[in-house]
């Protein structure tokens, strides 16, 4: 690449090199000038008020690569499912949106291997993140103003053999078998406060409760019960309470009966370490402790939405949510505006 | 070619152990192999067509030696003493080369691909299991001039030194003012002699423990 450096008062007739940016705090900042805009007389007291006094002329090689053109290259490989990005980059940046409701997911690995090439960089949201169709969702661009051509094909390859790196997907609608466990509740002693927050948190996700079923602290019966749910086309099942240490604790002997597979126990988030995941056939089952009755926001809100977008959630996903997995209990709850559960 | 599991399990044993280096030199052959379009490397149709130079004498490198087939004595396997952990696969029919380095940043990046995994060794074992061609590996196409004395087949020439009378095969000597020189007299070699004795001596003093 050749770089001629030129005085903005010899400018006129020349094409910029790149955009220019002008920032006016508090009120504007953005591209003054678009790469390719021809200077003119009028321009160049414009580009002087915004400290241009030279301008660069480039003369590529073959194997150079203007930044606007890399970050077109990045972007489309960075982009897995139901992620697009706005045509057209500005100021050598390109930004990458939603195409759909739902959970963004990063490969985070591939991620890291991408930014490891020089000179070019993604910066994303946190894997896990609920987004809404046209949320920025990350952007990406060439570091240099122009850069040899190789590397940013080995970052755009390094994303391809991931097939992408950004995802988007979307929330199936699910047909909730809840199940609240408890003598007290069963008998009628206390008013269940369940159900109204697992239908609340599901109707958040944009599913329902299909299926409502009570019983009392007996393993056949919770059995039953989970039988009678996936009878009625229950496909994810929320069986609540009776997932501590206590003798009357049954839960997770119910859900084993009923033929529940791939049981783990304990997840390493506060609150929320005695979830139960488990599958019967297709079907995610979740033993929710009662924690999710005090508490805002457990684990549970943060594994609902990664089983709705078709995660298998299992040991190793619980024990990598402990990175990040201990709510501070403010006293003003902003998650999802927090660091809980986006450490891993 | 079998599949990359066999392979392993084969190399390690071969190798004497499983460690992060065999899943490099094994993947390291396997696309090595594709890249230069041999699919059975070690079949008779194909042993005679492929020449590797490996560039570091690692775990790597006999990996790389058992997926491929090639061996020193062979004259198939070249070893390149640079220390980088590379080797480059030549197709000897039409000449198309690639080397292939082992990256840097594989190293760094075991963590995030494992993090579950506990321990260096095991974590990199895994996380370069993980992680594609792309993030494992660089490739540059390159061109080798292969002298016609490195070519595997049988010695084309054998000339005296002139200094220790040493025989030199495969043009390997260097010319001296009097004549060819074994590497050795012409430019000192790896060894510094001491003394010349017979085979039956030298069993003796070391039988007595000298």
């Amino acid at each position: 690449m050749k770089i001629k450096v030129i005085p903005v008062h010899e400018a006129v007739g020349t094409e910029l090199a790149h955009d220019i940016t002008e920032i006016r705090p508090g009120e504007f900042k953005g591209a003054a000038f678009r790469r390719g805009h021809q200077v003119c007389d009028q321009d160049i007291c414009h580009l002087q008020k915004l400290g241009k006094n030279h301008l660069y002329v480039l003369e590529l090689d073959e194997d150079d690569i203007h930044e606007d053109e890399a970050a077109a290259v990045l972007a489309t490989a960075l982009a897995g499912e139901n992620v697009v990005w706005d045509e057209g980059p500005r100021e050598g940046k390109i930004k990458l949106r939603a195409a759909v409701d739902g959970l963004f997911s990063v490969n985070v690995p591939a991620l890291a291997a991408f930014n490891m090439v020089e000179e070019v960089m993604c910066a994303t949201l946190h894997t896990g993140t609920l987004v809404q169709k046209g949320d920025l969702v990350a952007a990406t661009r060439a570091i240099p103003l122009v850069m040899k051509r190789a590397p940013v094909e080995r970052a755009a390859a390094i994303a391809r053999a991931h097939g992408g790196i950004l995802s988007v997907r979307a929330l199936r609608r699910a047909k909730a078998g809840v199940i609240i466990t408890g003598n007290e509740v069963y008998h009628g002693l206390i008013q269940d406060r369940f159900a109204p927050i697992l239908a609340q948190k599901l109707e958040a996700l944009g599913s329902a409760i299909h299926v409502l079923r009570y019983a009392p602290d007996n393993a056949d019966a919770i059995r039953d019960a989970v039988d009678e749910a996936l009878r009625q086309g229950a496909d994810l099942l929320l069986v609540t309470g009776g997932m501590s240490v206590d003798p009357d604790d049954v839960t997770r002997a119910g859900i084993a009966a009923a033929g529940a597979q791939a049981i783990h126990y304990g997840s390493a988030v506060l609150p929320g370490a005695m979830i139960l995941t488990a599958r019967i056939g297709a079907v995610p089952v979740l033993g929710v402790p009662a924690c999710a009755l005090h508490h805002k926001v457990t684990v549970l809100d943060l594994i609902l939405p990664r089983i709705l977008a078709g995660d298998e959630i299992g040991k190793t996903q619980l024990a990598l949510m402990g990175h990040g997995g201990l709510c501070r209990d403010c006293p003003q709850c902003a998650y999802p505006h927090c660091p809980f559960g986006k450490g891993c | 070619m079998k599949d990359f599991e066999t392979l392993l399990a084969e190399s390690a044993e071969a190798h004497g152990h499983l460690c992060p280096g065999q899943v490099i030199g094994v993947r390291m052959a396997m696309l090595g192999c594709r890249l230069i379009g041999l699919n059975d490397p070690r079949s008779p149709s194909q042993i005679k067509k492929l020449l590797v130079y490996v560039e570091m004498d690692r775990c790597a490198a006999d990996a790389v030696a058992h997926v491929t087939g090639v061996k020193l004595g062979r004259r198939s396997l070249k070893f390149m003493d640079y220390g980088i952990m590379a080797a480059s696969f030549v197709h000897l029919e039409n000449g198309r080369a690639f080397r292939i380095l082992s990256t840097e940043e594989s190293r760094d990046l075991a963590a995030v691909y494992a993090p579950e995994v506990v321990g260096k060794s095991a974590q990199q074992l895994e996380a370069y299991r993980r992680m594609p061609d792309e993030v494992l590996f660089r490739v540059q196409e390159v061109v080798v001039p292969v002298r016609e004395w490195d070519l595997p087949g049988p010695t084309r020439r054998k000339v005296a030194c002139v200094r220790c009378g040493q025989v030199v095969r495969d043009g390997k000597e260097v010319d001296g003012p009097q004549g060819p020189l074994c590497i050795p007299c012409a430019k000192g070699g790896y060894f510094r002699p001491l003394r010349e004795l017979s085979v039956g001596a030298a069993l003796q003093e070391a039988a007595g423990g000298l």
